[in-house]
């Protein structure tokens, strides 16, 4: 027994030993009444100061430029930047700066107050965990416990990281994405002279009165090529080019939608979706399918992933608003004929006639859902979204594409339709001409 | 939500109100609500548990509520007393009862939890991440606002 306990005494004091050796000092610094800290070997000193030269015209978080012994650095306030609650100073009383010194410059945060060094064991810093309300996960280092307090550590190279600088966190009050809210009208057209651009902005209009499409840079390639056709085939007078009715959009949208869409995916567009599925390495899938509409798209997709990812466990979220289309999205009936072969062994005949058996259904949930809602699942592996984008407003566009990128588990697939492209930096092109992907960076 | 839960929500609310009442009972556009919703005056709760997580929730006027209330019992009822509510939670109950039933058969299981009654002005329900799917019914009393916000345990 005695033997037994003081084996246990040395195994205790050695562990303990482990988590006594400090090789981490950090900074402590509170915002709006909470811990947080940074590596020590990021800051190069702490000062207190006031009068920030202001700079016009830059982001909110930016209080202004200061001169730190003739060096001229950038004033950083982290409440502002993480729309935490700022305390007011008094005019004249000095806040408190961290200056940190990243790679090749140096930077001053204001916070709310500075506590102190603290040393840690590396070992005993914990992942941070996706609750963390505040701040985004990606700029937290992760959490430690110290003294009876619990610090969170910002990786500031992330934070203000040179080439994502400042881009992940649009400033509060702002709500101007970097896309899509161009007014329309105030684009040059591509056709010369008054009129035409008359006839460009016009035609922008009609198509979001009659069919809520908006032109936008996710669709903006198409739209110019569309309108130089389309001016082509009416001749150039205004009466003629413009939409006068739902019909006539529909006509002018008639080369718009991608490819099967509304039916099964042929030949081609299987193999060049199952070319472009990343290995995943793991033996789950999850996909998104926001705007599935009858749910030709979500079966095609799951046939190609049953054979890509063999013996993985696939799920397929696939949701519309549309009530009627999505409801008849279960019980999909059709003709044998339009079956592509390689869904052909997923059938099964019933009462109303051909339909897929259990083994498609149980991969697949129908849900009569809105996409702009908020969508309660974790991050997913694929996300297509085939001609949703261009018919949502330019605000929900910018929302959406930031929700994906949120949603989009890193190494994941996005694909938009034919004739959508983003311009995003964490979007990498890899599609083709059947259909358009892109991997999440 | 799930396409096969609409369905039964929506039949059994038909069904129910038109067994029960004498008024006619027409079924509106069903839509979907995010973001927080008014509450019209009297809302009836039931939740919901297993396979899901959510609740269902009738939400009336006052008036309607009350002439609900006076044609299900066959008197008039001039206030919303125990009698009146009572009333609006046992049509509550055979509603959601009905379309759990359903969805049983279908293969869904839920549990329900006895239903709450909550009358006031100016209310209103909000569900952070779950979207409610709204069945609008017409009575000649009124209209009955039947929510459902029902998500998939994950």
């Amino acid at each position: 027994m005695d033997k037994m306990s003081s084996v246990n005494e040395v195994i205790n004091t050695a562990e303990k030993e482990v988590k006594n050796i400090v090789d981490f000092k950090m900074v402590t610094f509170s915002l709006a009444g909470k811990d947080y800290s940074v590596d020590i070997m990021k800051v190069k000193e702490i000062s207190n100061a006031n009068k920030f030269t202001f700079v016009p015209n830059s982001l909110p978080f930016v209080k202004g430029v200061y001169n730190l012994r003739g060096d001229i650095i950038s004033i950083i306030d982290l409440r502002i930047m993480f729309n935490l609650p700022a305390t007011e100073v008094a005019d004249k009383s000095l806040e408190n700066l961290i200056i940190l010194r990243l790679d090749d410059y140096q930077l001053g945060v204001l916070v709310d107050s500075i506590d102190k060094v603290v040393g840690i064991n590396s070992a005993s810093i914990q992942p941070p965990h996706p609750i963390f309300g505040d701040i985004n996960i990606k700029f937290i280092q992760g959490v430690v416990e110290h003294d009876e307090r619990l610090y969170v550590i910002l990786d500031v190279e992330k934070i203000f990281g040179q080439d994502e600088e400042f881009e992940m966190i649009p400033p509060p009050q702002e709500n101007v994405p970097a896309f899509g809210t161009k007014s329309p009208f105030g684009r040059t057209a591509p056709t010369a002279g008054e009129s035409g651009n008359l006839d460009y902005s016009f035609i922008i209009e009609n198509l979001k009165t009659f069919k809520k499409f908006t032109v936008s840079d996710i669709n903006r390639e198409w739209f110019d090529r569309r309108f130089a056709e389309w001016t082509k085939l009416k001749g150039n007078k205004t009466e003629e080019l413009q939409l006068k009715s739902e019909s006539d959009a529909e006509l002018f949208l008639s080369g718009f939608f991608s490819l099967a869409t509304g039916r099964f995916w042929d030949d081609t567009m299987l193999t060049s979706f199952e070319k472009i599925l990343p290995d995943f390495g793991k033996n789950t899938v999850s996909v998104w399918n926001p705007g599935c509409g009858n749910g030709y798209e979500p079966y095609s997709a799951a046939a190609v992933l049953f054979k890509k990812y063999t013996g993985a466990s696939i799920k397929i979220w696939a949701s519309d608003n549309d009530l009627l289309s999505i409801s008849n999205a279960p019980n999909l009936v059709f003709k044998r004929e339009s079956v592509p072969e390689i869904l052909v062994k997923y059938t099964t005949e019933s009462t109303t006639g051909l339909q897929f058996n259990q083994i498609l259904k149980d991969v697949i949930l129908f849900e009569y859902h809105d996409a702009m809602h908020p969508n309660p699942f974790m991050e997913v592996d694929i996300i297509i979204a085939r001609d949703l984008l261009s018919f949502l407003n330019a605000n929900d566009q910018a929302r959406l594409v930031k929700e994906f990128e949120d949603k989009l588990r890193p190494g994941g697939l996005l694909i938009i339709g034919n004739n959508e492209r983003i311009d995003s930096g964490r979007f990498k092109y890899i599609g083709n001409q059947y259909i358009t992907g892109y991997i999440h960076e | 939500m799930r396409v096969e839960y609409i369905n039964p929500f929506v039949e059994a609310a038909f069904n129910v109100l038109k067994e029960v009442l004498t008024s006619e009972v027409k079924r509106g556009e069903l839509y979907l609500k995010s973001s927080t919703q008014p509450v019209m005056g009297v809302a009836a709760l039931v939740g919901l548990a297993g396979n899901v997580e959510g609740r269902v929730l009738f939400d009336m006027s006052m008036d309607t509520a009350l002439a609900i209330a006076s044609d299900m019992n066959g008197e008039k009822l001039e206030k919303m007393d125990d009698l009146a509510k009572a009333t609006i939670t046992e049509l509550a109950n055979m509603i959601t009862a009905q379309a759990v039933t359903k969805l049983h058969e279908l293969g869904f299981t839920f549990d329900l939890t006895p239903p709450a009654i909550f009358t006031g002005e100016n209310m209103e329900v909000t569900d952070s991440e779950v979207e409610a799917l709204i069945v609008p019914m017409e009575l000649s009393y009124g209209k009955v606002e039947i929510n459902v916000a029902v998500r998939e345990r994950v």
